[in-house]
């Protein structure tokens, strides 16, 4: 009554909605990087919405399944097959004792999410499935899938979802290539020169390949000037440097000007560079979709832009339930 | 004679060689078996090998080291 | 001193106490997030103090932006005049200083160090006017330090030495970072100290190891029964020099999960540490009185 993994992919991992109040002693949230995908997933199969599933990211796993069960995959283009067969994503899929699951590489966005009904079942570590490798914490043992590793499956909802029942396209996530985010400035922003701090938002950046859980690293656009300065005690020379505090998740810091880096949901919880501004929360789950060198654009809102996008996405979020409950 | 068009099926930076200093996995006109690791993509911080897929001749690469590289790109071209 | 507020997003309020780390400042941070801590207000979620600032995060579902803000305010104006008090603990940490672990690693980094030609402790001890290692290991375990904030990793503690601006020991980060550091080094950058709780990349001097571990999920240590994490913002740091039989001796003790830490409580006042600090600080309790 087991899945095993027969492959791992480039970097699967157990993840749910995260954990909260552990930020402090610097453990992130952690939890799927695309939230809206992954609640789909299991709202299509009848889960609970926040159960634990596979975040596939690029290259999905070779899975064999010892066990039946319902699985539904939601998030990036990456085309599942099950014994080969290729099925549909958005869907209520039907796995019989035996089958072997496994996905083409990603055709469109990063990261897939994977339900099975019932969920991953583990142990939860401070109120959370989900993996925070760098602590070696939660999710499987601490760390992204091995080949070998063994998954067991929670109780299955008491009613099964239909097979055949899909995700409405309406509300499927777009996957483009460039996108941009809209992010509320302030943080350490006054520090940058004015024409810096403009011209952050006029350029096209795109997605270092090294980027992953904990940031994702941008590329491409004119290196950012901060202001002069005599540096204050314990800030650290470089103008980029500030005394070491907490960095918000979301939040985009420049070390150096050079390559600014955007904290998902691993993040480090501090550290000394300037912050110039944070991706609203609403936009998180598109940054994470993006692939290495994609391109993203930043448009600055205020808080009460940031707020009505939070409201849509909320009501996003209460269609999906409507739909699937 | 048949040429192939090997395509990356990850995105990422496309490297022709193993490490910085390392001389490159195969040099353009070199003869080439299936197996045999033409270059790899380094995407989060980890490294997949590309391997030429066709036995023959390794033509030509499209991509210079250190490149950006798309998923389905043609990375090189081999005839056999 | 006002707080400067900004928004990180539509969940997080960030404060910024100061430009400069001071430990007034820190103390300030602390101040403020305790009390919010006991307040325990509806939509805070993560309450995050840090050395010279702190963040919030909250649910503006919740609690709205502006009125967390003008709590926050208010809070601040109310704690302007309260005793500048602390209950905490201090912890001594065993240090094997120039342990082989830790000059192999910065061996093998070199050419991303200021000085090649030094070891980490070498160019440390002369940028800071020492005339060896071992005097300025004797002023690196001579007064203890201050946790003026966890995190940046899942436990690492940030450390500020308890002594008058002009001793603080201050040394740069490499130049750019390793991508290895062994867990449990203590490390070194600007005016801080930190242990590395896990392994990884870093950019601080390293100074020493300790066999204590200070974050472990699988809380296998008496001291860590409570917590995976060792310590909270507001400890104080005593560090002890070891040598090699005393760092195996731990290291065993580690393995049976039976390693203890002299841990001992502390009533801490800011006005009297800052009022001389020299002689504060040697009033603290410690095994260094036993004998």
């Amino acid at each position: 009554m087991h899945i095993k993994v027969i492959k791992p992919g480039l970097a699967t991992s157990v993840q749910d909605a995260g954990r909260n109040g552990y930020y402090h002693l610097g453990i992130p949230p952690s939890g799927a990087l695309d939230q809206y995908s992954f609640r789909a997933a299991n709202l299509l199969l009848g889960n609970a919405e926040t159960a634990a599933v596979l975040e596939c990211t690029l290259l999905g796993p070779q899975l064999q399944f010892n066990v039946a069960c319902q699985i539904a995959i939601c998030g990036a283009t990456m085309q599942p097959r099950i014994n080969g067969q290729p099925q549909p994503a958005h869907q209520v899929l039907s796995i019989a004792t035996g089958d072997t699951l496994d996905f083409l590489p990603a055709a469109a966005g990063m990261r897939a999410y994977l339900a099975v009904s019932g969920g991953i079942d583990l142990a939860e570590v401070l109120g959370s499935r989900s993996t925070y490798a760098l602590g070696s914490l939660g999710g499987y043992q601490g760390r992204r899938l091995q080949a070998g590793d063994m998954l067991t499956l929670g109780a299955a909802p008491s009613t099964a979802a239909p097979v055949g029942r899909s995700l409405p396209t309406a509300l499927q996530r777009s996957l483009p290539s460039k996108t941009t985010v809209r992010v509320l400035p302030g943080l350490y922003a006054h520090r940058l020169r004015p024409e810096s701090a403009t011209r952050f938002y006029q350029e096209q950046w795109s997605v270092s390949s090294e980027s992953d859980r904990t940031g994702y690293r941008l590329k491409g656009g004119t290196p950012l000037q901060f202001q002069p300065r005599e540096a204050p005690f314990g800030a650290g020379a470089d103008p980029s440097n500030i005394v070491d505090a907490g960095y918000p998740i979301g939040s985009i810091q420049v070390p150096a000007g050079k390559e600014p880096i955007i904290l998902l949901r691993d993040a480090v919880s501090g550290g000394g560079y300037a912050m110039i501004a944070t991706v609203i929360s609403a936009d998180l789950d598109v940054v994470a979709q993006l692939q290495p060198n994609q391109g993203i654009t930043f448009a600055a809102v205020d808080m009460q832009q940031a707020l009505q996008a939070r409201q849509h996405y909320q009501a996003d979020l209460q269609q999906l339930r409507q739909a699937l409950g | 004679m048949s040429e192939h068009l090997i395509h990356a099926t990850l995105p990422g930076t496309f490297y022709r060689r193993p490490s910085p200093d390392a001389a490159p996995y195969v040099a353009e006109g070199s003869q080439v078996e299936a197996a045999t690791v033409i270059g790899c993509i380094e995407v989060m911080k980890q490294f997949n090998e590309i391997t030429a897929e066709h036995s023959g001749r390794l033509l030509s690469f499209l991509l210079e080291d250190g490149d950006a590289v798309e998923a389905g790109q043609v990375v090189a071209k081999v005839v056999s | 001193m006002s707080i400067r507020y900004t928004f990180g997003g539509d969940e997080f309020l960030f404060a910024e106490v100061s430009e400069s780390m001071s430990l007034p400042a820190c103390f300030t941070s602390m101040a403020i997030t305790g009390q919010l801590r006991q307040l325990q207000i509806p939509g805070i979620m993560e309450i995050c103090p840090a050395n010279a600032s702190f963040q919030l995060r909250f649910d503006p579902d919740i609690l709205p932006a502006e009125q967390l803000l003008q709590q926050l305010q208010q809070l601040e104006q109310s704690l302007a005049d309260s005793p500048q008090i602390l209950d905490t603990r201090l912890v001594e940490i065993p240090v094997w200083y120039n342990d082989p672990w830790t000059r192999e690693v910065g061996a093998r980094f070199r050419q991303r160090h200021q000085d090649p030609q030094a070891t980490d402790l070498e160019y440390a001890a002369r940028v800071n006017g020492f005339a060896s290692v071992e005097a300025f290991i004797a002023a690196h375990c001579g007064a203890p330090w201050f946790v003026s904030m966890v995190g940046f990793v899942a436990g690492l503690p940030f450390l500020y030495q308890m002594v008058e601006r002009q001793q603080q020991l201050q040394v740069p980060k490499y130049l750019s970072p390793r991508t290895a550091t062994p867990r449990q080094t203590i490390g070194h950058g600007g005016c801080f100290a930190c242990i590395y709780s896990v392994e990884g990349a870093g950019g601080y001097q390293m100074f020493g190891i300790t066999p204590a571990p200070i974050y472990d999920p699988a809380q296998s240590q008496p001291y860590l029964a409570d917590s995976m994490v060792l310590f909270r913002p507001g400890d104080i740091v005593r560090f002890k020099p070891i040598q090699q039989q005393q760092y195996e001796e731990a290291i065993q003790a580690v393995a049976d999960g039976s390693f203890q830490l002299d841990i001992f409580p502390v009533r801490f006042s800011l006005p009297e540490f800052l009022a001389n600090p020299q002689a504060y600080q040697q009033s603290l309790p410690g095994t260094h009185h036993a004998h």
